[in-house]
């Protein structure tokens, strides 16, 4: 049922998309409606100043429909914008680090913290754990959070990831990976941690 | 949901959006609970990934149905300035067509996965049959129902050997902005180059698209799976747009590489090196063995080499061109201009006439 509904998700982003490509002001809108706040989101995670991040949420939408024309029909739509907003973002502080002369060429980091849900927690014993997990996913290293945050919580394949980090395939899945194997390290039941492995050898 | 039988890792529940809103919304919660507790590996699984689902949450701001307006109207104005103020034209970024030229061989070294959500299969099935009736220009159909591989030129100058068995259609002429024929069955293509013209073949559910190349497809309809391989230049598969899965992506190929799309599963696995996959290796048509590279060679011979790769008869004027050499290297492009070529070099006074699978060459002697 649900598998259903995002499949249906897609093929509605799909022709809107499309439509949007022939110049249907309509599809544009719904498409700003459905995306702009997970898309501004998106973007608060990589830079901390919101208006600059509004801006170019917007700008990203001006320039899909300028150049609608030469747009890629077949785009999963999401991971697009994601793509395109990060792009923006990333070549903002470029040229803002020009300007201000600041040597950290390291420009763009992923700022994000992940929360606990506070009211699904039932006890003590619980609470202690699932705050020792959000330190730890909160302490990874900002481009594996990043594409642990974009396979999590957006929901995107590894190949859309690497598409929006624009790197290659094997690097986003060594990243996740890595960001998996370095969590599980430290994760604190070591009892589950030996079954986990168990588990993983077979 | 069928496919979280398989689920043997921490990620596996994590990235799974539907074991996510079971944790955090309670929705589906029936069916969750009893198959957790069908096994006591599992289950110890599952509690794991509740603990970090509930450790990962992200707040989200929300913005009012009025904002939106406000902020979508704001962008409807930057965009009214921008058209005011001329953009410059940006040129998309085709780096990857640098196509390159090469040699052929076969095989399966390593290979990855562009996973995807499991889907019905019925539902994701595009047939040749849907494909070339959407088409709205008149198509010619070519159907090869003899034992051999059947020779087709298009307008374009490109040659295609369809295999028996195989289906292919095409429009007597291109349209200024693309090339575009849909096979059914096997067929090995060679494009000819136009970097402006893109080629594009539609098969069952994958579209491959080239500038300029030689490759070949099996797309079988009662196949499992649709097969690329390159023999040289460079690429992109990708899969049909109008599925509702449209999250498989596309895959860049490059020589000696192929691509295998699973139908049922509906991903593609990447295939690095065809030279080691002995059942594509054995498949290999004359074609991909023959060699086209020419050393001071009896023109006869050259001749002889092209009616057997392209199953194909030539006529020429035997005793004329009795004491004629060449040698000229003609891999990588289609028979057209294998055929063009050699006239040239024969010189000026020959030429060369097609008619379906029979060549004539008409020749005054070489120089």
């Amino acid at each position: 049922m649900n598998k259903l509904k995002i499949r249906d998700e897609n093929l509605g982003d799909c022709l809107l998309w499309s439509q949007l490509i022939t110049g249907n002001e309509e599809a544009f809108s719904l498409l700003f409606e459905k995306y702009y706040s997970l898309l501004v989101n998106y973007g608060r995670t990589l830079s901390s100043e919101s208006e600059i991040v509004k801006d170019c949420v917007q700008d990203v939408f001006v320039d899909i429909w300028n150049y609608r024309s030469s747009l890629s029909e077949a785009q999963v739509v999401k991971a697009y914008l994601l793509a395109c907003v990060r792009k923006r973002i990333v070549r903002f502080h470029q040229r803002e680090h020009i300007f201000s002369r600041i040597i950290n060429i390291d420009s763009i980091d992923f700022l994000m913290e992940y929360s606990i849900e506070d009211h699904l927690i039932a006890d003590e014993t619980m609470a202690s754990t699932v705050k020792q997990i959000n330190k730890l996913i909160n302490s990874l290293p900002a481009r594996q959070g990043e594409a642990l945050y974009l396979r999590y919580h957006q929901g995107l394949s590894v190949n859309q990831v690497s598409e929006v980090l624009d790197i290659n395939y094997q690097s986003t899945k060594n990243l996740l990976h890595r960001a998996i194997l370095q969590l599980r390290k430290e994760f604190p039941l070591s009892v589950l941690v030996a079954l986990l492995s168990a588990l993983l050898t077979v | 949901m069928q496919k979280r039988n398989s689920y043997n890792k921490l990620e596996d529940f994590l990235f799974d959006s539907s074991f996510q809103r079971w944790v955090k919304l309670g929705e589906d919660s029936s069916k969750w609970e009893e198959w957790t507790l069908d096994n006591v590996e599992r289950a110890k699984l599952v509690e794991e990934a509740r603990l970090w689902i509930l450790a990962m949450n992200v707040k989200q701001t929300p913005v009012s149905n009025k904002e939106m307006q406000m902020l979508l109207q704001k962008t409807w104005g930057k965009i009214k300035d921008s058209k005011d103020n001329k953009p410059v034209k940006r040129i998309l970024n085709y780096t990857w067509f640098r196509v390159s030229a090469a040699i052929l061989v076969f095989a399966v070294a390593s290979l990855f996965y562009f996973k995807i959500d499991n889907n019905f299969f019925s539902e994701n099935i595009i047939s040749y049959q849907d494909l070339v009736e959407k088409e709205s220009v008149g198509l010619i159909e070519q159907v090869n129902n003899s034992e051999n591989p059947q020779l087709i030129t298009l307008s374009d100058a490109s040659s295609i050997l369809l295999q028996p068995k195989s289906k292919l259609s095409y429009p007597k002429t291109f349209n200024s902005r693309e090339r575009k024929v849909f096979l059914s069955g096997e067929a090995f293509f060679e494009i000819s180059k136009n970097s402006k013209k893109p080629f594009y073949v539609y098969s069952n559910e994958v579209i491959t698209k080239v500038y300029g190349t030689s490759f070949r497809i099996i797309a079988y309809s009662q196949q499992a799976n649709v097969d690329v391989l390159v023999r040289t230049g460079k690429v992109k598969v990708s899969s049909n747009r109008n599925m509702k899965s449209a999250s498989v992506g596309e895959v860049y190929l490059l020589q000696n590489q192929a691509a295998r799309f699973d139908r049922k599963e509906q991903f593609f696995e990447k295939i690095l090196d065809i030279t080691q996959d002995k059942s594509l290796f054995a498949s290999t048509s004359t074609i991909e063995k023959l060699s086209f590279e020419f050393k001071d060679i009896p023109v006869h011979q050259i001749f002889k080499t092209l009616e057997q790769a392209y199953l194909v008869t030539i006529d020429f004027p035997v005793e004329k061109l009795k004491s004629c050499y060449l040698t000229t290297s003609l891999s990588d492009m289609p028979l057209p201009e294998k055929l063009k070529i050699i006239c040239e070099s024969l010189g000026f006074n020959t030429r060369y006439e097609m008619n379906g699978d029979h060549i004539n060459i008409i020749s005054d002697g070489c120089n």
